[in-house]
């Protein structure tokens, strides 16, 4: 008798033996084609304390801008809300918020306090549809009492937000976009948030400045101006004056930094012809990379291989987009008709962003749009199809929205979509402002 | 002598049979001539079927309406497919004649030379063990408790929520728990999954199940086919999908694991 139950114990002792081994984890099975609906956000107005309605509504609406945005959120209409706003967790019933009309299937709310002179804001979010543990978020912040400040905060809790339900998404709230505008009658370069706040000027050469690009860590943007002759020349935000860059002599444009900020590459016509050179960050260490009649302009960087480089080639005649690697080697052309400019490769590396006039010349169409193209297979799509002239995109570092100047109202300004071409949005609308350039900080 | 002898005495009659073997031979002829025009003249038929105006060109049809076989949609009733099922075959016992049996002298059996001694019975071939039917296998107690083959065994172990181990009741939970994580990841994959590297012929209802880990960090990693769709663009844009992405964001502050597991299928 024994015999026979050890007989029913030994497998189960090598289960008892291997529990520690066996880690089990845990599964999600899921498939493509279940549904990728945006996200149903309900985002009501934070609840004010005494005194602090001003900063309150400044907060409130620079949320809802930013989750709008974003492209991620299919945003309650705030006309559905309970009329009860919840401040604390413990008002928030989430059956409520569940049911129609509002149908949310994720909450943000909170409350903003102003007490000597400092803001106080606490923001929660919360999944409706799990009542046992609802919450996903739950911040405070603290900052001096000024609408200024109580913006960064509603941008910061906006990419927490975008972060936990986009999937890993850095949130651009808090990014910036550099420009050219004339409003102080020359050109030069500006600086605005990513929603056309704050618009700022950067430079003031009192000469003619042209195409800012920031470097990856925002602490430097280098332009091209006219000082005797085209130069590049580069501004350090952190110290808030032009720095040194080299003097090349021939008419020197485009500069770009590539993807870890130890290089620039830029258009040079100091060899007669205008070529692509890379430097160091104060224009040593030359080295030139085109080596073909015909203008090559307009280098950008693949950033996250900082291993190729898109620009703009007239050697066949109407400027082209094309593909080298770094060394110069492996020339690829990307475009086959048309007049192909400004290029600008995505954070991911996969994407080229240019402005296309596909029918050009004598008797065509010619309109000039924004286009997308898939590097691997040289597949595009037209991003913009309203009319104007379409110029100069640049990507966002989250690979998910683009800015570009286009003269569709009239004149030229600064406008942002998403990269899928929709939510086109006005940026600026003061003087002429052209150039966008999108800086991670 | 000049005699011309009377050979013949009497006539030969040929007028009769001339005129019988001509009036033949034109009847004949005639008869030729009149099978051949009955049979093979056409009054104004045309070639190339019935088209009126008599412009006889032929109508070519589109390469598509000519019905080239489907590809075979594998159908998913274990009747009807190439699957082993769900039953397996028994090994077929090797009867062995018990020892001390004589082998019967057949017919045929002349004395061979006997080479060498064939070498000792093999063993009875054990049952080879089932690989196929972990494919067939109904998945049970997955993330969940062990299956209760152990647990009602009269054993006194505990199985509780033992920490480190076997997660009992939790596991399997964290679609519930987090269910805007996997809509995150299922949004994350389909936007990277590019449709245009699949074979434009493959029939829709094809599904690539892809199995890979999420690390703590949110990078995926240890990405495999669990089950092939059959159709190789498939389930390369599969895996491509997966490598464009860098991480889904890290895994939610009150998850506890250090992984997740994912299948995730695609569908064309």
């Amino acid at each position: 008798m024994h015999f026979s139950m050890l007989r029913k114990f030994v497998p189960a002792l090598f289960l008892i033996v291997s529990l520690p081994l066996i880690a089990q984890t845990d599964w999600i099975k899921t498939g493509t084609n279940l549904g990728v609906e945006k996200v149903r956000l309900a985002v009501p107005d934070f609840k004010a304390g005494q005194g602090s309605e001003s900063l309150a509504a400044a907060f409130d609406q620079t949320l809802w801008n930013d989750l709008y945005q974003s492209g991620l959120f299919d945003l309650v209409s705030k006309s559905f809300n309970p009329t009860q706003a919840p401040g604390q967790p413990s008002e928030v019933q989430l059956n409520v918020w569940a049911s129609p009309p509002p149908s949310a299937s994720m909450l943000a709310f909170g409350n903003i306090n102003v007490a000597n002179n400092e803001v106080t804001v606490q923001g929660w979010l919360y999944d409706v549809k799990n009542p046992q543990t609802p919450q996903v978020l739950g911040k405070q912040y603290k900052n001096g009492a000024t609408v200024e400040n109580t913006r960064l905060i509603a941008h910061k809790f906006a990419d927490e937000i975008i972060f936990r339900l986009g999937g890993g998404i850095q949130g651009i709230a808090e990014s910036k976009i550099y420009f050219i505008s004339t409003r102080t009658g020359h050109k030069e370069v500006w600086v605005m948030d990513y929603d056309g706040s704050n618009q700022k000027p950067v430079t003031h050469l009192g000469s003619i400045v042209l195409s800012p690009r920031a470097s990856p860590d925002g602490s430097r943007v280098a332009f091209s101006w006219m000082s005797n002759g085209w130069e590049i020349g580069i501004y350090s935000t952190e110290l808030g004056r032009p720095v040194n860059f080299a003097r090349l002599g021939g008419t020197n444009s485009a500069p770009a930094f590539s993807g870890d900020g130890t290089k620039l590459a830029f258009s040079s016509s100091r060899s007669g012809d205008p070529e692509i050179y890379t430097s160091d960050t104060t224009g040593g260490n030359l080295k030139r990379l085109t080596n073909v009649k015909g203008p090559d302009t307009s280098p950008t960087w693949n950033p996250k291989t900082n291993a190729q480089i898109a620009f703009v080639s007239g050697r066949t005649g109407l400027p082209q987009i094309y593909t080298m690697d770094v060394d110069g080697s492996n020339v690829v052309k990307m475009t086959d008709q048309g007049y192909a400019i400004s290029p600008s490769w995505s954070p991911n590396g996969q994407f080229l962003v240019f402005a296309w006039t596909r029918h050009y010349g004598p008797g065509a169409p010619g309109a000039q749009d924004i286009y997308i193209m898939d590097v691997a297979s040289h597949q595009w799509v037209q991003l913009t199809h309203d009319g104007g002239r379409n110029d100069f995109p640049s990507w966002a570092p989250d690979g998910r929205h683009i800015v570009f100047q286009s003269s569709r109202s009239g004149r030229e300004e600064i406008w942002s979509m998403l990269a899928d071409g929709s939510q086109q949005t006005q940026l600026t609308t003061n003087g002429t402002n052209s150039m966008p350039n999108w800086s991670a900080k | 002598m000049a005699v011309r002898a009377e050979i013949f005495e009497e006539h030969e009659r040929w007028a009769p049979s001339l005129i019988a073997s001509t009036v033949l031979h034109v009847g004949l002829t005639a008869a030729i001539v009149f099978t051949g025009w009955a049979n093979f003249h056409h009054a104004g038929e045309n070639w190339g079927g019935d088209t009126s105006g008599g412009g006889g060109a032929m109508s070519a049809t589109l390469v598509s309406a000519i019905p080239l076989p489907h590809p075979v949609e594998e159908s998913q009733n274990v009747l009807a497919n190439d699957s082993k099922g769900l039953s397996q075959a028994q090994p077929t016992v090797k009867e062995t004649p018990p020892p001390d049996a004589i082998a019967i002298a057949d017919k045929k059996a002349k004395e061979k030379p006997q080479k060498k001694a064939p070498p000792a019975p093999r063993d009875q071939k054990k049952p080879k063990p089932v690989e196929e039917a972990r494919n067939n296998e109904i998945p049970y107690g997955e993330g969940g408790p062990v299956g209760s083959m152990y647990s009602n065994s009269g054993t006194n172990f505990a199985m509780g929520n033992t920490k480190g181990g076997i997660s009992v009741g939790q596991g399997g939970d964290f679609g519930n728990r987090y269910s805007y994580y996997v809509d995150a990841v299922r949004r994350k994959i389909t936007e990277n999954w590019l449709r245009y590297e699949i074979d434009p012929h493959t029939p829709p209802g094809k599904r690539t199940y892809i199995t890979f880990d999420i690390n703590r960090d949110g990078s995926p990693s240890n990405v495999r086919i669990e089950q092939s769709s059959g159709i190789p663009s498939l389930d390369i844009s599969a895996q491509r999908a997966l490598q464009r992405i860098d991480t889904f964001g890290p895994l939610p502050g009150g998850y506890s694991g250090n992984k997740v597991s994912v299948e995730f299928y695609f569908e064309r």
